[in-house]
């Protein structure tokens, strides 16, 4: 386990027989070092020896072990990976084993990009056999942290390369049932949605995806992330954004139970913008609910009314709506 | 009134703490070691923004950070594809062996940013062989590797190439349009961008983009200007407002949708709408607000509210998003450099 207080007592290498033949390279700080951490004698210990077996360049069974026991007090050292890998390749080491090894360590270091590297360059030997094994690692991550940013760097890495599309849409939705708020698996989808060899991408998924991400909506409308893939969904097409009923219909759905969605005003500015031709129950809805503080009824008001009550209803971004008012007639 | 109130910037407690992170860094930090380098440059860029770098002898961290420069050996060949920066820490540091020390771009900018924030003089700095070589670090993605023995690419090296580039004032170490290229395929649909093309749009990725950008002269320090540079294919509106909505109900800034504040971001985020002669749209009181709730009562910040123990890196970005505040104890911050300019 990667502590130095682990139930063995350590010993020092200095006084294993294994290294008696090697003479340690202690780090050599030069005068007035700034920054200089507090090693423990341990750590200390254990890369004064790798320094060592760097230097000789010793490819050899004890020098793969010393790595493992430097790595466990210092898995971001790249220098070691390196010598690792180099150790591996003169051996022809294991690889299901080096797996093995490598899960551990991220599981405790989940977000250390050297080990994640590490496994990458492990798949990329394994191949594509090794892609399921690969991704029910990445899933195992997630179901403990489901936003980790390097699980997530590595899962699409490992789609990309070796394959394993077939289930991730349904993975994603599983993600969504269990947290409708993470954006990470939104992003996903989208991901998915647009580069799986096995959809058609985004103009084939774009109809069933706007059914989808509706559904989220209506479900918690005070969701960021459902009405940013909404907006990803239509930027291939965004004549359809204006003329597509749905959209309407939904915030008119949404602005009736919840008047106060920031989100849903926030679009609906957005398709205004965009050139919707507002029907009668929009124009009614944006009305009834914003204050007269411009002279006229004509639909060009609608987008500076509703900048005003966004002023009002998001507070936090006041100067922001009112600068978007400013733009409107630009 | 007795104490410092829990709104006050306690300046000295700030430049206490970064003056004993200089002195010496605490165990924790050995997992951190192989960025040392990065570690020094937050703690003097730290005493630079806290007007404190009188505490501390600039031509010893000069002498200091030069040693981290890895020169090629004499039977060096150019064209092998190695890189010569600076290096991050001393274990990878080799002088003995057939093993090269092994340098990378993140420190290297780390330690030329120390070097400019103490106000070295780059007039006899040889920079030439930092330059040649970096070239093999870029991708034909553009983007860039860290290190020349392989490691994952981001957005994170394209900015420190772009930042080394800067700072040495010259650009014949990198291809800018094809870095360019690179940061336009990794804004997300969101108008955030991630680390790498199809990631999630995160903000520190965003502010690698946009300071990239910016320091290879690609947008504007002004947002209708930028809208209309024929360059500029990133769609500026909706990073934008993606910036602003990292803005949370706590005035803090989260780093993606969906998550927490943190104390980092303030820095990261705010830099980008900085940039974009945007930074009048933040809701400054509401975010200042959130940041002295992350002060810790030891010096430095924390990266949550309510936090006691502080870290040098949340620290270092709480005083940068402080000085973006114009918090009157504070210098200024070069924004797109992100460190502390000469005070």
């Amino acid at each position: 386990m990667p502590s130095s207080s682990s139930e063995q007592a350590y010993v020092p290498l200095r006084q294993r027989a294994e290294w008696a033949d090697v003479r340690p390279v202690p780090q050599d700080e030069g005068p007035h070092p700034v920054v200089p951490i507090a090693y423990t004698e341990e750590f200390r210990d254990v890369m004064d020896y790798f320094r060592a077996v760097y230097v000789a360049r010793e490819l050899s069974p004890r020098a793969l072990r010393l790595t493992t026991e430097a790595l466990l007090r210092n898995p971001g050292n790249y220098t070691i990976w390196h010598f690792r890998r180099l150790v591996i390749d003169a051996l022809d080491s294991d690889l299901v084993e080096e797996t093995l090894f490598v899960d551990n360590l991220a599981k405790a270091n989940s977000k250390n990009y050297q080990i994640w590297h590490h496994k990458r360059w492990l798949a990329e030997k394994l191949g594509p056999e090794a892609a399921n094994d690969d991704h029910d690692f990445t899933r195992f991550i997630l179901c403990h942290d489901a936003k980790n940013y390097h699980a997530w760097s590595h899962r699409q890495w490992v789609l990309q390369k070796l394959g394993g599309w077939d289930k991730e849409l349904d993975f994603c939705h599983q993600l969504l049932e269990e947290d409708i708020f993470n954006n990470s698996a939104w992003n996903q989808r989208f991901f998915v949605i647009t580069r799986s060899p096995l959809l058609g991408g985004l103009s084939a998924m774009w109809d069933s995806e706007v059914d989808y991400t509706i559904k989220a909506i209506l479900q918690n409308p005070n969701n960021e992330s459902p009405w940013r893939y909404l907006q990803g969904l239509y930027k291939g097409n965004p004549d359809s954004l204006i003329t597509d009923e749905r959209i309407p219909q939904l915030l008119l759905n949404i602005l009736k139970e919840n008047s106060y969605c920031v989100f849903a005003w926030n679009f609906l500015l957005d398709v205004l913008c965009k050139g919707l031709r507002p029907n009668n129950e929009i124009i009614e809805a944006v009305k009834g609910f914003t204050e007269l503080d411009d002279a006229g009824s004509s639909d060009e008001d609608l987008p500076t009314r509703i900048c005003s009550a966004l002023e009002r209803m998001d507070p936090i971004r006041v100067n922001y709506w009112a600068w978007r008012k400013s733009n409107l007639t630009l | 009134m007795e104490g410092p109130e829990p709104s006050e910037f306690a300046k000295e407690r700030h430049a206490a703490f970064a003056e004993m992170m200089l002195h010496e860094l605490p165990r924790d930090y050995a997992s951190q070691e192989i960025n040392r380098v990065t570690l020094a440059y937050f703690a003097v860029s730290s005493l630079s923004l806290l007007r404190s770098l009188h505490r501390v002898d600039k031509d010893q961290i000069a002498t200091w950070v030069l040693s981290f420069q890895a020169k090629p050996k004499e039977t060096h060949n150019v064209d092998d594809g190695k890189f010569f920066g600076f290096c991050g820490s001393r274990s990878c540091q080799f002088s003995e062996g057939p093993g090269q020390s092994v340098s990378n771009l993140a420190s290297t900018y780390s330690a030329l940013a120390i070097l400019k924030v103490i106000g070295y003089d780059f007039q006899n700095f040889d920079s030439s062989i930092i330059l040649e070589s970096m070239r093999s670090l870029q991708m034909p993605d553009g983007s860039f590797m860290p290190i020349d023995s392989g490691a994952e690419t981001d957005l994170r090296f394209v900015y420190c190439a772009a930042a080394i580039s800067s700072i040495l004032n010259d650009w014949s170490g990198m291809d800018r349009e094809k870095a360019k290229d690179y940061i336009i395929k990794c804004q997300s649909y969101d108008g955030g961008f991630g680390l790498i093309p199809g990631s999630e749009s995160h903000g520190g990725a965003t502010y690698c983009a946009v300071a990239a950008l910016f320091l290879m002269g690609f947008i504007q320090n002004d947002y209708n200007n930028s809208l209309s540079l024929p360059t500029s294919t990133i769609d500026i509106p909706s990073l934008v407002e993606w910036c602003i909505q990292r803005q949370g109900a706590d005035g803090g800034f989260q780093g993606r949708a969906n998550k927490d504040s943190d104390t980092c971001y303030a820095f990261w985020v705010g830099s980008v709408l900085k940039m974009l002669g945007l930074y009048h749209l933040v809701n400054k009181s509401a975010l200042r607000t959130f940041l002295f709730t992350c002060q810790s009562p030891y010096g430095g910040f924390t990266k949550f509210p309510y936090e006691v123990l502080p870290d040098l890196y949340h620290s270092y970005y709480g005083f940068a998003a402080l000085s973006l505040l114009e918090e009157k104890e504070l210098g200024n911050l070069s924004v797109e450099l992100g460190l502390a300019a000469l005070n």
